[in-house]
Order: structure tokens, then sequence, then C-alpha cells
């Protein structure tokens, strides 16, 4: 599974794999990550992780000397680490109250609402990586039954904590923001906190499991919403 | 060396002003854009000419009608887009202006370029936020500025004089048409009659520009799919399955799922920051070495 390397920009680098998303392939991803910084680091501003993508922004041009130690590190092999055990389990309420969309996608789809929660909570999802929004996690594991094309016409608002399907992908969104994907629930945990460093709790690699709970018990945790278990 | 503060006042402006440096570098991985300044080039300029520390924050102009009040010593630079500059009423041509408190500058209408920048002697002083002190919706406060809001500054009595630095510094550079570009991931995706439209038509700038992307008027009609989510940075152009072209800036989101067709080049991303909509540009391609 070696990626192949291509230039996309004067100081951009991407190491690509063919691959589907799995985690056999985001083992390779944040294998090849941290062999990158440790040892070509130092020329390293940012590294960006995607589903098949490890993109690195450098602080100066790459040149031929620069290329060649890419091209090197390139040919070295790398063993594939094991990933992280850790399971962060993120209350959400699945009530109408608080998904908007639940109601349009349980018809459309012909699954009931309790199918739908079941559905969503069973499988416990792989965390890729970040993007879209600060501290959005880019989940891999959506049950096939519910993935549900993105809105054509996306909602101008959506609210922080809003738990969504976009797709074949499911997703928190950690801050307002316009969006086309279905909102299903809410969850009264913060998953980005600027004044934090790191202002996330989770990392790529790591695992994401959703608890159904109450209207009540949204309630009661929005006033404290920092009350994560992990399995350690 | 005490440092006391002193205030600008905003008494006017329209939507699109705001603090920024040169950015959150190295936060990508948890989502966070870069932002900073829309036009490096003329940032660095202006710090330049204050004699600031690189990263210095300024205030960033996005419209006329913007005027505000200092109630400290300082002295101010502009720079970017060329606008009429009045102070206490005054128009001066100065980039270099003294300021006594009490003093009042207005930004009135821009002769050419889009952006103006504001500098001030050691920099504006609002608060850090993971490592930058540029203003992004959600991360810091407020993502811009409005009447009444007050940015704070170190005051100091400098001994620089008021100077017309524009002959060292020619604003003609923004008038580019050529944005230099680099082709992208998914480029070669592309069609020969698409690389031919790119490569060899004007492009419109629409009014759908913002510090997040600038969005072209003319479609580029395409057969390529949308991609798995990957890595963007601020210079990426975007090609939508509807044809549309988007060019991401400094406060594009990190990563998306369209293909990345070029990359513009930093000198590139300044000039094109500088444009208005109804302006058009011409993508010439850069080989890599």
């Amino acid at each position: 599974m070696r990626p192949s390397l291509r230039q996309i920009g004067s100081n951009l680098i991407e190491l690509y794999w063919d691959e589907k998303p799995n985690d056999l392939l985001l083992q390779h991803i944040l294998s090849w990550e941290l062999a990158i910084a440790l040892q070509l680091g130092t020329e390293v501003l940012e590294i960006r992780k995607g589903f098949q993508t490890l993109t690195c922004m450098l602080r100066s041009d790459l040149n031929p000397d620069s290329q060649r130690r890419w091209k090197a590190l390139l040919q070295s092999n790398i063993n594939a680490l094991p990933l992280p055990e850790k399971v962060w389990e993120i209350p959400v309420c699945y009530d109408q109250e608080l998904g908007k969309d639940l109601n349009a996608l349980s018809k459309s789809k012909s699954i009931s609402f309790e199918d739908v929660i079941n559905l969503h909570t069973i499988p416990i999802y792989r965390i890729h990586f970040f993007g879209f929004l600060p501290g959005f996690m880019y989940l891999n594991g959506l049950d096939p039954a519910l993935h549900f094309p993105r809105k054509s016409v996306p909602d101008r608002k959506i609210e922080p904590g809003s738990v969504a399907i976009g797709g074949a992908q499911t997703g928190i969104y950690p801050n307002e923001s316009p969006g086309g994907w279905h909102v299903i629930g809410k969850t009264p945990t913060i998953l980005f906190d600027q004044n934090e460093n790191p202002p996330v709790f989770a990392k790529p690699g790591e695992r994401i499991k959703f608890l159904s709970i109450s209207l009540e018990e949204f309630y009661c945790l929005s006033k404290d919403s920092k009350p994560l278990k992990s399995n350690d | 060396m005490i440092r006391d503060i002193g205030f600008l006042e905003i008494l006017k402006t329209n939507p699109g002003t705001s603090v920024q440096d040169l950015g959150r570098i190295g936060l990508g991985h948890w989502g966070v854009p870069i932002s900073g300044v829309m036009d490096q080039r003329s940032f660095e300029w202006i710090n330049h000419l204050l004699k600031n520390k690189p990263n210095a924050a300024i205030l960033e102009i996005l419209q006329p009608g913007f005027k505000c009040r200092f109630d400290s010593y300082t002295t101010i630079g502009l720079s970017g887009a060329k606008a009429e500059i009045r102070k206490n009423g005054e128009l001066t041509s100065f980039n270099l202006i003294k300021i006594v408190p009490g003093d009042e500058l207005e930004i009135g209408k821009f002769l050419s370029g889009s952006i103006v920048y504001l500098g001030i002697s050691q920099g504006f002083q609002i608060e850090v936020i993971l490592s930058s002190r540029s203003n992004y919706p959600k991360i810091t406060k407020r993502g811009m500025l409005s009447k009444g809001d007050k940015v704070p500054f170190f005051t100091t009595q400098s001994l620089a004089e008021e100077t017309f630095a524009s002959v060292r510094l020619k604003t003609t550079w923004f008038e580019e048409s050529i944005l230099e570009v680099y082709p992208g991931p998914d480029f070669e995706s592309l069609s020969n009659d698409n690389k031919t439209q790119l490569l060899n038509s004007k492009f419109t700038i629409s009014t759908l520009a913002n510090r997040m992307a600038f969005q072209l008027e003319e479609l580029l009609p395409n057969s390529i799919p949308e991609r798995l989510t990957a890595p963007v940075f601020p210079g990426t152009v975007q090609l939508t399955s509807g044809g549309k072209l988007l060019i991401l800036m400094r406060d594009a989101q990190v990563t998306g799922g369209y293909p990345r067709i070029l990359q513009l080049t930093e000198g590139s991303l300044d000039i094109l920051a500088q444009k208005k909509p109804s302006q058009q540009v011409k993508f010439q391609l850069k080989k890599f070495d």
C-alpha cells in the first residue's frame, strides 16, 4: 500500500493512495504522517489529511534537494502502526425538536424513528480526520441503510451540536454553519473549544459511539457540556 | 518600557472590516482555516514601512465608507487599494500618518484595488487565539468589526515622519490580470477541451467573492466526478460538477470534495485579492521544475 507522491503547488506536496477508505488505509496514512513528522518535520508547516491523501504545506518552495529527500522517504519502508483503542461516547438526543430532518429522512427511507436511532447508535465510527469546520470529524462507518443524498438547497443555518447525515457520511456540526446535511439529532457536547490546546478532545484513528439520550437528559447535560466517557 | 493602550474607535464601517495578521498556520489538522490577510504583499509592505514585526496585526478594510477616531498618539500606515483618504476631513496622500489624540481618519472611494490595509505602529493588540489575532467567525468573538468597536494598540509618540512612500511600491502590480497557476491533482482528469478553455479564455470575477472564496462567472462544463474529501488551501481552484470555478481564499475551509484543478501561486493570490467583481483574469500554467 505504497502511496504515490505528487506536487500540487510550489510548497504543497501530497501523498496519495488509490484505495477505498478503511481502517487499513487510515493506519497507513497515520503511520506516514508520523514518519514525515519525524524525518522531514522541520520542512513542514502543516500536514492535512483527507480520506486518501496526506498533504504537506512546506516552509519553503520545493527545490531539487528537498524533492530528493521526499522521494527517498517515499522509498523507505513504513510499518503500519495499530490504530488507537480509545472510544469516545457522545450523547445525542434524537428528538424531532432537535433533529429537524428526522421525520423527513424516516419517511423518505421508510425506516421508523426507532430504527434510525438504532442504525445510527449501533456502529462505532472511526475518526479519519478533521475538516470542513474547526473540529468537524470525518467519520467512517455509517450503515448503508442510512445513506441519504445531501439536500439540493443547503440550509442557511445548522446549529452547533447538530448530528447529521449527508450522503454516505455522518458527522456533528461543532459550530453554526450553513449545511446540506440532514439533521437527525443534537449533542450537548462541545466539540471545539478555541481556548483549549488542543481545541478538540479526540484524535484521528480514535472512535466515536453515539448514545441516545432523552430531551430531559439533553437539557440537563447542556448545563455541563463536557462529560465525555472514553474506554480508558 | 511602559506601554499604554490606546484605542481606535470605529465610527462608521461597511461589512468586511477585520483585524488580520498572517493567520493560523499549522492547525489545519483540527479543521482550523489559516485566515490572515488576503493580500500579503500589501500587508508586508505596511509593516515594513512602520518598522513593525512581520506579523503585526493590521485592519483589513474591504469596502469604502470607513471612518475611525484615535484616542492616543501613534503612527499609522496605509497600503493596498488606492483610496481617497481624509484625515480630519482633509485629503491626504501620505502612506505614513502621524496621529494625535482625537484625530479622525476616513477612507472614501477606492480608486484602484479592493482592499485597504490600515497598519499601526507595533500592530493592533487584540487577543491572540490559537496563535493568531485574525478575526474568524466562531474562533474569535467576532468575525468582523462594526461601528462602535474599539481596537487596542500601544500608544507611541514615534519619531517617524509622514511620508509619501508609494514611489517605492507601485500599486500597478495588482492591475495584472494574469494569474500564475500550477496544475492541481485533478488537472489531468480534465478533457482537452476543458484544458483549452481553462487556459485560453478570460474569466470574470462574480459578485460571490468573499474572504472564503471567489466564484468565477463563466462555467466549465465537465464530467469529473466529485472526489473523496481531500485537503484544500488558499489558492486552490475547485471545479464543481455544475461547472462552477471556485478560487479558495484565506478563510477557506481546510478540506473539500470538489476536484482540485489548479493551485494559484502566492503572488497570484495577492493579485486576485485586490480584484473586484466584473474584473477579468486569465490563468497561466506554470510547470513544476
